[in-house]
């Protein structure tokens, strides 16, 4: 088998929603259409909970095998750092990994849920071989940055390196995407494929910070109040709280002990028979006089 | 305070229900959807029969007939002809809608009456002493039953479905949420709307068969997602019974949902000012 007939193998990743599937089938439809044998191979099964799904597609004139060995993908193209990270040991030596620096951070991440501060390799030094894409903001030129079709971006900085033209991208697109998304697909596709990589050597080494980072203060905490007259002490607020926010007093009526935790996520409000707690966004910050 | 307590009776609060009953979970659910769906409840009317579900219409501000045992039905279908302008809710329980009243739930749903009956689904009698009711599971202890129930239960949504009814669902009190967007769609029909909530009782249901606390029961709904099920004979506290007891695995959501003639079309009263079509 010569050089030129051997398979190419890409990675395309994300999170559940961001569209791998979807996208993945668009560029085997453009491979199909280039009259190559295309296979593709998915796993996303938590995708629907925001887990990790891969999408593995080898095309050439001939491809046996679906699956994209360590060390041997020529192309990384992740919709999320971390999940294009962690890719990053299927990429082979010549390979280049684009990576959108979109973040999706898993709930097990989140050191505090209210202040919003992350476990999340963020500041990792970056692989010579990977380009991170900011995905966002290429889209947002093109007042198309919807989550789903942001990621379009990252198929128009993938078909600058393939050899199919830019119509049968489009048509494959058109084919794939849902009907009422197609126009700002095409535009982030549009925008994706003009966007210029910064030139190898010029990009730095170390992941810019990120556009949305932990603040530097905790919110103000959602005020949550207790009907104390209403409650009969189910004990239900305090064992569906996810924060453990509640507790019960020495005469079983529910007390807020823990306001510092609390997200304002409601459930206790919403699970209390009783109809005996209330819970009212964070107050606002007093005006000094 | 929460915007949807504005449309309580608050001299009436406390109300009356067990610590950890699901009706109250229910109730707070639907007065959140009133309150985002109606300005103020001077053309809303719950009619409601006997039963713990039926007493929640006492605290709500609203037009409100505490009817017969089983008889919400008839009031509202009366109530619906004679004042077709207002929205009618009918809220029921089990015991109220099935059995004593059964024969007028399943006229109502054949008969297309444009109203939403809410079917609160404990399992059983709480108010009276816990006597099983229609759809109670094999197996399960009750005042009763002491040897645990030999009968079959009714399912609710297809008997109502079978019964004509042009809207079906099913929801639970674990889910509130669940149960704002299908109230709200049932809200949104024109016909019979039959809306059945599982709700758990803990103080007759739960206890006699030894399911724990109100916090147990309740989070017994989430273990067989997206379904609700809630195994007896897997509990180990449970006292061994001949036939396996199983709170059937229930499936959520809207099952049909379907146009024809409501009554007051067929007769050919009411002309269109009706809230519901809107």
């Amino acid at each position: 088998m010569t050089a030129a007939a051997a398979p190419r193998s890409l990675i395309l990743a994300g999170v559940g929603g961001q569209g791998v599937l979807l996208a993945s089938n668009v560029v085997a439809q453009v491979c199909l259409d280039a009259g190559l044998d295309v296979k593709k191979s998915e796993v996303h099964g938590m995708s629907q909970r925001g887990g990790t799904v891969v999408s593995h597609i080898r095309f050439g004139p001939t491809v046996h095998s679906v699956t994209v060995e360590p060390h041997t993908a020529d192309w990384v193209v992740a919709f999320e750092w971390a999940e294009g990270l962690r890719c990053l040991g299927l990429l082979g030596p010549g390979g280049t990994a684009f990576i959108s620096r979109e973040r999706w951070v898993p709930p097990s991440a989140l050191d505090d849920r209210r202040g919003g501060h992350v476990a999340y390799p963020l500041d990792q030094v970056v692989p010579e071989q990977v380009v991170p894409v900011d995905t966002f903001t290429i889209a947002a030129e093109a007042a198309a940055a919807k989550a789903a079709v942001a990621q379009t971006v990252m198929l128009g900085v993938l078909s600058r390196q393939l050899e199919f033209p830019a119509d049968a991208w489009t048509a494959a697109i058109e084919r794939w995407a849902p009907a009422k998304s197609v126009p700002d697909n095409l535009l982030a596709f549009e925008r994706g494929r003009r966007w210029e990589a910064p030139r190898a050597g010029t990009l730095p080494r170390v992941a810019p910070a990120p556009a949305v980072g932990p603040p530097a203060e905790p919110p103000p905490a959602p005020v949550v109040t207790i009907e104390a007259a209403w409650c009969k002490g189910c004990e239900i607020c305090v064992a569906v709280c996810p924060e453990r926010c509640l507790v019960m007093d020495a005469h079983d009526i529910a007390v807020f002990a823990h306001p510092e935790r609390c997200t304002g996520c409601r459930l206790c409000s919403w699970l209390c028979p009783d109809l005996a707690i209330d819970v009212a966004a964070a107050a606002a910050a007093p005006v000094p006089a | 305070m929460n915007t949807e307590k504005r449309l309580l009776r608050p001299d009436m609060m406390p109300h009356m229900l067990c610590p950890g009953c699901g009706h109250g979970i229910v109730f707070e659910a639907m007065l959140r959807v009133l309150d985002r769906r109606f300005a103020t409840l001077d053309q809303v009317v719950f009619v409601a029969g006997i039963g713990c579900s039926s007493r929640i219409v006492g605290y709500i501000d609203a037009g409100t007939l505490h009817t017969t045992h089983g008889r919400p039905l008839t009031f509202a279908t009366g109530l619906k002809m004679a004042r077709p302008e207002l929205t009618v809710i009918v809220v029921t329980g089990d015991g109220d809608g099935l059995s004593i009243g059964g024969n007028h739930l399943i006229h109502a749903a054949r008969r297309n009456v444009d109203l939403t009956c809410l079917l609160f689904n404990n399992e059983v009698y709480g108010m009276t002493g816990g006597q099983a009711a229609p759809t109670t599971v094999r197996g399960a202890y009750t005042s009763t039953t002491p040897g645990g129930n030999r009968e079959t239960p009714f399912d609710a949504a297809r008997l109502a479905e079978a019964a004509g009814a042009t809207f079906v669902a099913r929801a639970q009190s674990y889910r509130p949420q669940l149960f704002e967007g299908i109230l709200e769609q049932a809200l949104d029909h024109r016909g019979f709307a039959f809306l059945e909530v599982l709700t758990d009782c803990t103080e007759y249901f739960g206890r006699t068969n030894r399911l724990g606390t109100g916090v147990d029961l309740l989070q017994s709904q989430s273990r067989a997602e997206p379904a609700i099920g809630v195994d007896l004979a897997a509990r180990p506290t449970l006292r061994p019974v001949a036939e396996t007891a199983v709170r059937p695995t229930l499936p959520m959501g809207v099952f049909h949902q379907s146009r024809r003639p409501t009554l007051a079309e067929a007769l050919g009263v009411g002309g269109g000012g009706d809230e519901l079509a809107r």
